[in-house]
């Protein structure tokens, strides 16, 4: 028995560019399953780029549709509508069969249970990759594979069954057979659920070094404390992708109130230095800066004295939304044009209303770019 | 409907292929032994029947000429019911489209549509021919290859032809029903007798007897007196041969044959009640968890039990209404298909209710009580364990308790791997995945390897026993070296033959035989049977006797002879050296037997004595009737053309020839007898290898569904269809070679068993067994396709499966 793939699967895997900056592009990805109860939208045009070596974390609640997500990025599930390229490649356009073995060049997966195959040995389960994509001659594949079981500290269990090692050691070794056909992708599905705390951070500390040697990491967790750790956060709610500016300026609202501001909020473009808010202007809409940069300032004139400078992610306008009044400062674009999110007035006091935290943390911003303010002004 | 008897309806109803699984595994137990059981019905009683409807002759007297004084004078013999006198001979024939002859033997009957013994059963056309016409037998007509309406032409004794069309076709079912080697017959008048140069007299004599019918004591009492009547009226008679009415002189042969066919089908049961017991244990394994919710609900145990066990009861009606359907007529065909060899009617098709009813219980019975043992373990399972799927360790789960120790099985099995490893022998890990998973449900692949093997070992024995009986028949053929037998009407002088069959190119030697008919007796002077005293020259390379003990025959001998070993049943304590009465023309002599050898018992009574002394006692010295040729080739098509020529010769140079066959002609005949029921025993050991084959298929399919997920995870790290569909094949074929390994083994003793049971059924002795290649390696290319039909289909579904069930979220 041969364990070479044909080599017609092989040949005939479709690259649609030689190569891109984008290691995962998902363009209007739609899936709807449908059941006795009818149609089912479980993605609802998913537009998404993730570049080559970032560290992604997707968020999101049970039946949000995240691993519907995950799904169409490993090729794992047929999209209804959309395309998904992958590596470059148009993962969709070749058969199941061609998607397995494309699957174990480019991608490797790291599963919530481990899913090491009990009848093989730690050593031969990350063998067993290697075997499947004929990567390396037949007799190196036992010292690449016990690097990296060394890398991921277990050599000394190599030849032990997955039953009689750790739940930790099981993880790790599912990490070393991920990286077996040195895949530039990994995805990992929640891949500290079943770990303490201990492991989990070790595991991550794993995925760090693979990030720096410029692996791309997409996973999928519950764990807010590893969102902290990943280089970008992508939350899907309903379906549907939150938009990125938004989880940032407002980390801890609900995902509905998220999903209804990314739906509601309108995108305005400001060029260089132009103003954004008047001072003593009533202001109607939160902002929330998507790209580019803002100055607050005391004065409206060129010459005004600078208070702020405010970045991507960050928000300006709350503090006349939730304490009434008009404009206290000015805002001015920077000096490149600036990507605005804007959100309406009364929709935000609701949202707010409804998201006590929110409130909470906004109420604490407000303080400290009041008392800011005045430290300012007076200087 | 209440929720949990709509649940087992769904459990039926929704997974159709698990379903069809267990029901298929249930009916082919199932119909195998209804058709066992409702064949071994039918034949036995229908067998006698049939022969009896015939109004068989209770005594068949086979005698010098005689009138119709005679047979008056035997129907009038107290005692006697019917008695019917006939004329048989035997002829060449051949139809006019085809020049190859055959012989047959003709009978004259006095009055066909008056015949009262040894009933004629039409078929066709006229079966009561008028002058110059001939009715066949049907197994004549296949022979043949003749049709009614056909014209035959017959060889007559002075050489010309006559050519005589065939008006029907009957059946037979009692002339020549106790011989296997018996000549097909054909059915004419006693008015055309003068048309073959034949005398209008009777040579045999077929008589019932007026009560005990079936009494074997009584018949030979009044046979007896029937011949000593006939004898001291200065007719000799032959030979005397007798039946019962209502048992067919091959019933304890055949009902041999049932007994092996029944104890292979209550090992069919067995199988497939361990196919049952295997697909039930893993249905049950896929229900825990439907267990645990209905335990969480409040199930109880008992409810639980019961809902299973209905369950179970449901897989064994649907097998039923299967099975029972098929099974009867697989019964009806197989016991047809061995009338129609044995050459007697069935009673038609009916359904026969000791077989329904072994139907239903093994039906219901066997799948409730291969289940219960998991069924009642499942019920018994904690809600917890139930719920928590951590039910089979080592089955690609969460381990919920830590790190275990590998059991001694696993350590051998990765020591032995790294092991191998060390020293260069690295084994694909694909490969080590079908290994490793061969030995992962050992309970199941025990069970697995038991059908396998037992149909394996059973198919192999078949062909040994094959062999076993075709090297005996060889071996008989050691006592018929001659590639041809030339017989004659009359006696010519041996030297004559010789210096004519010599100019012959091809013909290497001619002996001349001659033969001694010999009553053999009881001490206190009773007639046991006839003894064919057999007379070749001493020193005949033609004769290779199997000895048991003593010696052959010597040129010198006078009243000696060597015996053959069928004669043991009467003379039990028999020895080289003892003394045999017999009575040979009229006179009681006392022969002494110097050596036995082993022989056919269908064949009667045979001995051997020397032609140097049998040719005084036959005041035929230097002369004989029949010559046995030697030949520089002995292939059958060769021996065909030679006896042709020979006969050809002898005929065109004024000789009248009787006959002139090939020496094979008849060994080749036994040998098809043979081969009919090793053919029948071969059906038995392909249904055993059919359920084996289906306990694969069903493991086959259940490792699947059970390795769904690993499955999955496979895909998910880069295994292609193609080698997904490997993995499943190669650990198909492993199970498959294993087994094939088991069942070398069984198939030693089983052989030896069979052919014990087999020989002692047709030659009421036993033989030595023979062991042949082919069936081993007929065996070995069946068990590899069949391991991977088998796995195909699983194959086919695990390549298709998408990773979606590995990954449980959502």
């Amino acid at each position: 028995m041969t364990t070479h793939p044909p080599a017609s699967e092989a040949e005939s895997i479709k690259v649609v560019s030689s190569y891109s900056d984008d290691m995962i592009r998902l363009h209007s990805v739609v899936k709807t399953y449908k059941n006795a109860a009818g149609e089912f939208k479980v993605l609802k045009g998913l537009d998404l780029t993730i570049r080559r070596g970032e560290f992604v974390a997707i968020v999101g609640k049970s039946g949000s549709g995240k691993s519907t997500l995950l799904n169409m990025i490993t090729g794992i599930d047929h999209p209804t509508g959309g395309r998904v390229v992958v590596n470059s490649t148009d993962i969709y356009s070749i058969t199941e069969s061609q998607r397995s073995l494309w699957r174990g060049k480019n991608l490797g997966i790291v599963f919530q249970f481990f899913q090491l195959l009990p009848m093989l040995t730690l050593l031969e389960n990350v063998m067993l990759p290697m075997d499947y994509v004929n990567l390396y001659d037949f007799d190196e594949r036992p010292a690449h594979a016990m690097e990296l079981l060394e890398m991921v500290g277990l050599k000394e269990q190599a030849n032990k069954l997955p039953l009689a090692v750790s739940t930790g050691q099981q993880q790790m070794t599912a990490i070393a057979r991920a990286l077996a056909t040195d895949a530039p992708l990994i995805v990992a599905d929640e891949p500290t659920g079943n770990l303490d705390s201990k492991t989990a951070n070790h595991m991550i500390d794993v995925f760090d070094e693979l990030v720096r040697r410029g692996k791309t990491i997409v996973m999928v967790t519950h764990d807010p404390s590893l969102t902290s750790r990943t280089s970008r956060t992508i939350i899907i709610a309903d379906g549907e992708l939150i938009n990125e500016t938004i989880v940032k300026a407002l980390p801890l609202l609900r995902h509905r109130h998220m999903l209804e501001m990314t739906r509601d909020a309108k995108r305005i473009t400001i060029q260089p230095g132009e103003v954004i808010l008047d001072c003593n202007q009533p202001v109607d809409n939160l902002y929330m800066i998507a790209s580019g940069s803002v100055n607050v300032m005391q004065a409206s004139g060129k010459h005004g004295k600078r208070l702020a400078h405010l970045k991507a992610g960050e928000l300006f306008g709350e503090i006349e939304l939730l304490r009434g009044g008009k404009a206290i400062a000015c805002v001015r674009a920077g000096t490149h044009p600036v990507d605005l999110l804007t959100f309406p007035r009364e929709d935000f006091l609701r949202i707010i209303e409804e998201s006590p935290i929110t409130a909470e943390v906004l109420e604490k911003i407000v303080q400290d770019r009041l008392e800011e303010h005045r430290v300012k002004s007076k200087a | 409907m209440k929720p949990r008897w709509r649940k087992v309806f769904l459990d039926l109803k929704e997974n159709k292929a698990r379903t069809l699984l267990v029901v298929l595994s249930i009916a082919v137990g199932v119909f195998s032994i209804g058709v066992i059981a409702g064949a071994y019905v039918i034949i036995s009683h229908d067998m006698g029947a049939s022969y009896a409807a015939n109004h068989p002759a209770n005594i068949e007297l086979r005698m010098a000429d005689s009138n119709d004084d005679v047979l008056t004078s035997v129907r009038n013999i107290p005692g006697i019911g019917n008695a019917e006198g006939r004329r048989v001979f035997s002829i060449r024939v051949h139809p006019m489209n085809n020049s190859t002859w055959t012989v047959i033997d003709l009978i004259a009957f006095n009055d066909f549509a008056n015949n009262v013994v040894d009933l004629l059963t039409p078929i066709a056309g006229n079966t009561d021919p008028s002058k110059r016409q001939v009715v066949l037998e049907k197994e004549a007509l296949t022979q043949l290859n003749a049709h009614v309406g056909d014209q035959l032409v017959f060889e007559l004794p002075d050489g010309t032809t006559k050519t005589i069309p065939v008006v029907g076709a009957v059946q037979d079912p009692t002339t020549g029903a106790g011989d296997f080697l018996a000549p097909p017959f054909g059915y004419i008048s006693m008015t055309t007798l003068e048309n073959f140069q034949e005398p209008d007299l009777y040579n045999r004599i077929y008589a019932t007897v007026s009560q005990n019918q079936d009494d074997d004591v009584y018949i030979s009492k009044i046979a007896g007196e029937v011949k000593d009547k006939l004898v001291r009226a200065g007719i000799p008679v032959d030979r005397t041969l007798t039946s019962k009415t209502h048992e067919h002189p091959l019933a304890s042969t055949v009902n041999a044959i049932l007994g092996i066919l029944m104890a292979l089908g209550v090992l069919i049961v067995f199988l497939s009640s361990s196919l049952i017991a295997n697909t039930l244990s893993a249905l049950l394994n896929q229900h825990l968890r439907y267990i645990g919710v209905m335990k969480l609900l409040g199930g109880r145990n008992r409810q639980i039990l019961i809902m299973y066990l209905a369950l179970i009861v449901s897989f064994g009606v649907l097998a039923l209404l299967i099975a029972v359907p098929l099974g009867g007529q697989g019964a009806y065909a197989l016991a047809a298909f061995i009338a129609n060899e044995l050459r007697f009617n069935l009673l038609g098709y009916r359904i026969v209710p000791i077989a329904l009813a072994i139907q239903i219980a093994i039906g219901i019975l066997v799948p409730l009580v291969a289940g219960l043992v998991p069924v009642m373990n499942g019920s018994k399972v904690t809600v917890l364990k139930a719920i928590s799927g951590d039910l089979a360790r080592g089955e690609g789960k969460l381990l919920h308790r830590g790190p275990k120790r590998e059991s001694g099985w696993e350590r051998f099995q990765t020591r032995l791997t790294v092991a191998l490893s060390k020293r260069g022998v690295h084994i694909p890990r694909p490969l080590l995945i079908s290994l490793r998973n061969t030995f992962r449900r050992r309970g199941r692949l025990i069970l697995t390897l038991f059908t396998l093997t037992m149909g394996g070992a059973i198919f192999i024995s078949v062909f040994n026993v094959r062999v076993t009986l075709h090297d005996y028949i060889g071996a008989i053929g050691d006592y018929f070296k001659a590639d041809v037998e030339l017989d004659f009407t009359q006696p010519y002088r041996t030297h004559e033959i010789q210096l004519l069959a010599m100019q012959i190119p091809g013909v290497q030697s001619v002996e001349g035989w001659q033969a001694q008919s010999a009553d053999l007796l009881y001490p206190n002077g009773s007639t046991i049977d006839i003894l064919n005293i057999a007379a070749p020259p001493a020193n005949s390379a033609l004769v290779q006797p199997i000895l048991v003990s003593g010696r052959w025959i010597e040129a010198s001998d006078e009243r000696k002879l060597t015996v053959s070993e069928s004669i043991l049943p009467y003379y039990p304590n028999l020895k080289p050296g003892d003394f045999l009465p017999l009575k040979i023309n009229g006179r009681k002599e006392e022969w002494q037997v110097v050596g036995i050898f082993q022989f056919v018992g269908q064949q009667g009574l045979l001995a051997y004595a020397p032609l140097e002394y049998v040719e005084q006692v036959n005041d035929l010295v230097n002369q004989s009737t029949s010559f046995h040729i030697e030949t520089d080739q002995h292939d059958r098509p060769y021996q065909d053309k030679m006896a042709n020529t020979l006969d050809q010769y002898f005929r065109t140079n004024g000789f009248n020839v009787l006959q002139s066959q090939a020496g094979l002609a008849s060994l080749d005949t036994a040998s098809q007898s043979l081969d009919t029921l090793v053919t029948f025993l071969l059906i038995m050991a392909l249904l055993t290898a059919t359920v084996g084959s289906m306990g694969l298929a069903g493991t086959m399919g259940m490792n699947v569904l059970e390795r769904t997920r690993e499955i999955g995870i496979m895909r998910a790290i880069g295994a292609v269809d193609s080698i997904i569909m490997q993995t499943v094949i190669a650990e198909g074929m492993v199970i498959g070679l294993i087994s094939f390994g088991l069942a070398i083994i069984l198939s030693l003793p089983f052989t030896y068993l069979l052919s014990y049971i087999v020989s002692l059924a047709v030659f009421e002795t036993p033989i030595k067994t023979v062991f042949t290649i082919t069936g081993y390696l007929i065996w070995l290319a069946l068990i590899l396709v069949m391991s991977v039909i088998a796995s195909i289909l699983p194959a086919r579904n695990a390549a298709r499966l998408t990773i979606r069930e590995v990954l449980a979220y959502e």
